[in-house]
């Protein structure tokens, strides 16, 4: 079954594993980390130039503000919709912080780098359409650069050069470092997508290939059947044995054609034995027995294909004998193989309907390999079967 | 002879088979109803040995006619079907119904079952019985299926929690589990499926 939870968010937006947002956390902090680096350093430089060998605690509260912005705006694109608005209403305070912050770092410091740099980083992270923004930040990068040749001729403040040179390589490429996780991130979302898409085509294939099994078998006995009818019609008058043989052999067709849909359809339907069994007492315990189940864990390892089909066969056998009270199905692993067992107070086989039942599970069990022992008592019938094989060591 | 009342809306179905159960010398077909609501009208008045009731029946489905009539007449259900949803032989069986078949079964064989059914015994036919087994496993924990039962005809979160005891939080708590285990979107969808499967 396809999980389908597109309906919990907007339509277009994106429906992820949840393996896949460990890696976004990831990309947020290497982003995150990567502006904490920015802002010690202008804050640093600004703490050296000032005489303290020391950072400037005013920058780095305007940097802390501006980073508690872009936390937000980060957050906000993990939520973005591919089609959704450039900035979300709920999105433009967090933008206006950031732009506040860089307005206090130009009139602190005067530099129009670091002003510059903090406004543009936020709008560097906004949901630009794919395509334009690479365009945004090649311009955001051109004008950083620019800012930061004016900022060198203007030299209002004085820095020490290296100090200025960590800022400046941090502020020009701090926009295209976060595009560039991001951008990482975008891909790993549209190879998740596509992963989801393959798996809803595998189940498209799937459907359409029993549809044609469903279509061929359908048509082969409908084709049979109207054969069959048709010389009986057509016999009905001169000879009518041969008339009724011929409706017979219709009739067999119909139950061909009803059998072979019902495999079709039980063809991929296979469920854990100990499910099996749990479902045996549920069902059981619904026709008012008091039925119990003792099934291994371990146990799933016995060969269903030999197993299913005695536990619904002995299952079946309890309710179809109406008035038992109690009932006990095991499954159990043992040194040589698998063991399963079931026991219920019916008062004997009274009618043998069930014969043909038991020698078809006998008739199972023999090819495994194993062995069916029946008990009948007065006041109780066993059936216990043991199946060969690895089982546990 | 053993009276028979027989429910199907299936119209060429129901006299098909009332003809061939009229051709058993020991069978009586003693009401044909095309729905549920007919049926219990019919029954209660009619009081038939048993009734042969086919699951799909718009308004009333088969195994809930059987639980409303067996309250409060004396008769035996058999319960015919054409796809046996997984959880519903469950639902028949805890609802009174002695025989479940499906109806790919010839009319000898439903004759056979009602036979069997009148003198006090019950049928459930292998392939039945076998969707039953092979079903998936309700993976939801009781207190789950509490909050899907008590929020299934829509209530809000706070009446679930008022009714179950909880704080509304847990509701929701348990709510968001169920929505992941059975990988829907919201609780309407989660009550349809846990209905369908005859888990609540």
């Amino acid at each position: 079954m396809v999980k389908n939870r597109s309906h919990a968010r907007g339509p277009g937006s994106f429906e992820l594993s949840r393996g896949i947002w460990a890696t976004w956390w990831y990309t947020v902090s290497a982003v995150l980390l990567f502006e904490l680096f920015f802002v010690t350093a202008w804050a640093g430089a600004w703490g050296t130039a000032e005489g303290r060998n020391d950072v400037d605690p005013v920058v780095l509260a305007a940097g802390a503000v501006w980073f508690a912005g872009t936390v937000w705006l980060l957050l906000a694109y993990r939520r973005r919709e591919e089609r959704g608005p450039l900035l979300p209403r709920r999105d433009i305070p967090a933008l206006l912080v950031c732009a506040a912050a860089g307005i206090a770092m130009l009139v602190l410091t005067g530099s129009w780098l670091a002003g510059a740099a903090f406004v543009l980083q936020p709008i560097s992270i906004l949901n630009w359409q794919r395509g334009v923004r690479l365009r945004v930040v090649g311009t955001v990068t051109a004008v950083l650069v620019a800012l930061a040749v004016i900022d060198r001729a203007q030299s209002s403040v004085e820095l020490d050069p290296a100090a200025w040179a960590v800022g400046m390589a941090f502020s020009i490429a701090l926009p295209a470092a976060s595009v560039t996780s991001l951008w990482w991130w975008d891909v790993l979302v549209a190879f998740d997508k596509a992963r989801a898409v393959e798996s809803r085509l595998a189940a498209t294939q799937e459907r359409l290939r029993v549809a044609t099994d469903v279509h061929d078998l359908q048509g082969h006995h409908l084709q049979v059947i109207a054969l069959q009818l048709e010389l009986a019609e057509k016999l009905m008058a001169r000879d009518p044995d041969g008339a009724l043989e011929q409706i017979r052999a219709a009739r067999v067709s119909v139950g061909e054609a009803t059998q072979g849909t019902r495999d079709l359809a039980t063809r991929f339907r296979t469920v854990p034995l100990t499910d099996e069994i749990a479902n045996a007492r549920d069902l059981l315990q619904a026709a008012g027995i008091a039925a119990t189940a003792d099934a291994t864990v371990d146990a799933d390892g016995a060969p269903a294909d030999v197993l299913g089909p005695v536990i619904r066969e002995t299952t079946t056998n309890v309710l179809k004998h109406g008035g038992g009270r109690r009932a006990r199905l095991a499954l159990e692993t043992r040194p040589d193989g698998w063991r399963y067992e079931i026991v219920n107070d019916r008062a004997g086989d009274a009618d043998g309907t069930d014969g043909s039942g038991l020698q078809g599970i006998a008739r199972r069990v023999a090819e495994a390999g194993g062995t069916v022992n029946v008990r009948r008592e007065p006041h109780e019938f066993a059936v216990a079967v043991w199946i060969p094989g690895e089982g546990e060591r | 002879m053993i009276r028979v009342l027989l429910a199907d809306d299936e119209a060429m179905i129901r006299s098909a088979l009332a003809a061939l159960l009229r051709l058993e010398e020991d069978i009586d077909v003693v009401a044909e109803c095309a729905d549920g609501t007919e049926a219990i009208a019919r029954a209660l008045e009619l009081q038939p040995d048993v009734c042969v009731l086919d699951l799909e029946m718009p308004g009333i489905d088969g195994v809930d006619v059987a639980a409303q009539l067996s309250r409060r007449i004396a008769s035996r259900f058999v319960v015919v079907t054409r796809h046996a949803r997984p959880g519903v032989l469950r639902r028949a069986l805890s609802s009174g119904v002695a025989g479940f078949l499906p109806k790919s079964r010839g009319a000898d064989e439903v004759a056979a079952v009602v036979r069997k059914v009148a003198a006090g015994g019950r049928y459930v036919d292998p392939e039945v019985a076998a969707d039953a087994l092979t079903d998936v496993r309700c993976p939801l924990t009781p207190r789950e299926l509490d909050v899907l039962r008590v929020g299934r005809r829509g209530e809000t979160t706070g009446q679930i929690a008022r009714t179950l005891s909880l704080a509304p939080g847990t509701v929701r708590n348990h709510v968001s589990v169920v929505l992941g285990k059975l990988g829907v979107a919201t609780r309407q969808q989660a009550v349809l499926i846990a209905e369908e499967k005859g888990w609540i």
